[in-house]
């Protein structure tokens, strides 16, 4: 068996994602929008009142920090944050196999499932620190120019600063999963190619594509099918009561997702000839 | 490569949550009959659960009128699908949710207080019931039924003798049984094929309601549970405060029921005739093509204009046609509409009583 054992192997792991510049990169450019969607907000100071113009979200910021976060979660989850989850995962093996450390890392010797394991809980760390990144730099630009309080749920009823908290860390762990599952398909695109551009590439057509098909009101039997259909349930967290039903349907799909993906780039690395 | 098998998978797995079983459950026969008395002594204590809605009414899309893509607003019931979650705890606790993707537009009657919240607008509407309609039963603004119950209700106050009362069996709504009561018009000049209601076995509470339309066995409308729980719910659901920093109105006259009473007035002073009866009955109204049009009727009047040009011996007008419905609009001032068919349209229109 592995002569490396599993929690070391995963702070290795967790170190060589950390470690890499364009990682670190994408992560300030994560941290960035929610910074410029609330100095720009300050800076143009809408009318009283909170209008409805504006993305989802947006009327909401002026007259509460909070919303900063929403705002971000819900404008950077249609591609920034895919972008951020297929970079890791498409790294994660091709990237090994692109600089020959592959075929290294399995004389060592370690187990492959081991390895594609540690993998995958790797890219899943990264996606809860990206998405985490985006609601906590959106909480405190927001809460330093707008100031903290009271949040008004979509219902109209009011939830404390302690209850939105915890609601926004469950937000972000729904949108870990749901990312996770996108990062399983990406595992599976990082065992096929030795190009880690190419796998990122191809993770993100994968998310675009499905968001356009999400809103072809003709192609509503595949909807549900979708990997990204469920990604704004985010939001029924903000009612009161929360409406799990729907968030119960994406955490499913995602774990489906998981499951297949998964398995199928355990059969393809268990079985493939590393050359690199 | 993967087994090809565990790609067959995906579909299975991200289904799971919009598909319940549905196996027919066993249960003692009940006749039509039966099921009626059931459904006019129900006695409902509470009631929670998620309601979805969907229209497939054979209408042009129409052009997005204004809000978001996540926009929770009154108009999105007429087309496409839509989810509701709704509390009742007696007639006079009454709570409707309309979920948009980010938003959400709340009626909540408590007591005789009625308030309409709206997230996107980030305004709450509040008026006050009198005593004489506090027994009434509260919908959305725009007269749409809501819930399986007011859908069976409407459907059932047209029972007379043009329709003929049937019940086809058992269902499983909501994880639920149900018997289902099948209206079918006796009349085969209405579009309307069929209309099914999905009775709870032991609540007796409509839980499913669809209008199929003639030689389709696609739901038209359909509004059912997903999910439901007969638990009076929490006093709690009931209270609404406005959130500070929210624009809140006081409406003195505008209660829903009055506006369609208002409504009702203003058709009577226009003129509604109707033509016929039971299930191929035609309204015909007036309106007064000369009126200045007002911004609003001048977007109507651009929509009307999209619509397919007809004429005939009656005149000349435009056709709006749907699954189970056609409208057809003169050039001289009429609108006639009913459950019927184009032809049936153009010949009231020629006849006096259509005039």
């Amino acid at each position: 068996m592995s002569a490396v054992d599993a929690p070391a192997f995963f702070v290795s792991e967790l170190r060589l994602v950390g470690r890499r510049r364009r990682n670190q990169a994408g992560l300030a450019v994560l941290a960035a929008v929610p910074i410029i969607i609330a100095v720009a907000m300050k800076v143009a100071a809408p009318s009283e009142g909170g209008s409805s113009e504006g993305p989802e979200f947006f009327g909401s910021i002026t007259s509460n920090g909070y919303f900063v976060a929403l705002a971000a979660l819900a404008v950077e989850i249609q591609l920034l944050l895919p972008i951020a989850v297929a970079t890791v995962a498409g790294d994660s093996v091709a990237g090994e196999a692109n600089q020959g450390t592959l075929r290294y890392l399995l004389t060592v010797p370690v187990d492959r499932t081991r390895l594609l394991a540690v993998k995958f809980a790797a890219i899943v760390a990264g996606a809860f620190v990206a998405t985490f990144t985006v609601a906590s730099a959106g909480l405190l630009s927001g809460w330093a120019l707008f100031g903290a309080g009271p949040v008004t749920l979509l219902s109209g009823s009011q939830a404390g600063v302690g209850e939105s908290l915890l609601r926004l860390l469950a937000m972000c762990a729904y949108l870990t999963v749901c990312l996770s599952a996108l990062g399983a398909i990406g595992l599976f695109v990082s065992t096929l190619t030795e190009q880690p551009m190419g796998a990122t590439i191809a993770i993100t057509i994968i998310t675009v594509t499905s968001w356009v098909l999400g809103v072809v009101p003709q192609l509503d039997w595949l909807h549900p099918y979708l990997l990204t259909n469920s990604w704004t349930a985010f939001g029924e967290l903000l009612r009161s009561p929360i409406a799990w039903e729907p968030l119960r349907t994406g955490l499913m799909s995602a774990a489906a997702y998981m499951l297949i993906f998964l398995s199928a780039a355990w059969a393809r690395f268990t079985s493939a000839d590393v050359t690199s | 490569m993967p087994p090809p098998a565990t790609v067959a998978v995906i579909g299975g797995g991200a289904a799971i949550g919009t598909f319940a079983a549905s196996a027919d459950p066993s249960l003692p026969p009940r006749t039509a009959a039966q099921l009626l008395v059931d459904l006019q002594t129900a006695r409902l204590d509470g009631l929670s659960g998620t309601v979805v809605q969907t229209s497939d009414l054979g209408l042009p899309s129409l052009p997005n009128l204004g809000g978001g893509s996540g926009a929770a607003d009154v108009m999105s019931l007429v087309t496409g699908d839509n989810t509701l979650r709704v509390w009742y705890s007696g007639p006079d606790k009454v709570r409707v949710a309309l979920m948009g993707t980010l938003g959400e537009t709340d009626v909540i009657r408590n007591g005789s207080d009625v308030w309409l919240w709206e997230s996107e607008a980030n305004k709450a509407t509040h008026s006050k019931l009198s005593g004489t309609e506090a027994g009434q039963r509260h919908a959305m603004p725009n007269g749409v039924p809501l819930t399986p119950q007011q859908a069976a209700d409407q459907a059932l106050a047209a029972i007379d003798p043009t329709t003929e009362v049937t019940t086809s069996g058992t269902a499983n709504v909501a994880g639920r049984d149900a018997y289902e009561l099948v209206l079918r018009p006796r009349d085969t000049a209405s579009l309307v094929g069929q209309v099914r209601i999905a009775i709870d076995a032991t609540e007796h509470v409509p839980l499913r309601f669809e209008v199929l339309a003639k030689d389709s066995d696609k739901a038209a409308f359909h509004v059912a549970f997903t999910q439901v729980d007969f638990d009076r719910p929490d006093d709690q659901q009931f209270e609404f405060n406005p959130p500070p920093g929210a624009k809140v109105e006081e409406s003195t006259e505008l209660t829903p029921q009055q506006e369609a009473q208002q409504g009702d007035k203003a058709r009577d002073g226009g003129g509604v005739t109707t033509v016929g009866e039971g299930w191929t009955t035609v309204a015909v109204a007036k309106y007064d093509s000369a009126a200045a049009p007002s911004s609003e009727e001048a977007g109507a009047a651009g929509l009307l204009k999209a619509l397919p040009e007809v004429s005939g011996a009656w005149g000349r007008g435009n056709l709006l046609t749907g699954t189970v419905f056609s409208v057809l609009i003169t050039d001289d001032g009429r609108v006639l509409a009913g459950l019927v068919s184009p032809e049936r349209l153009y010949e009231v229109a020629a006849t006096k009583a259509g005039k």
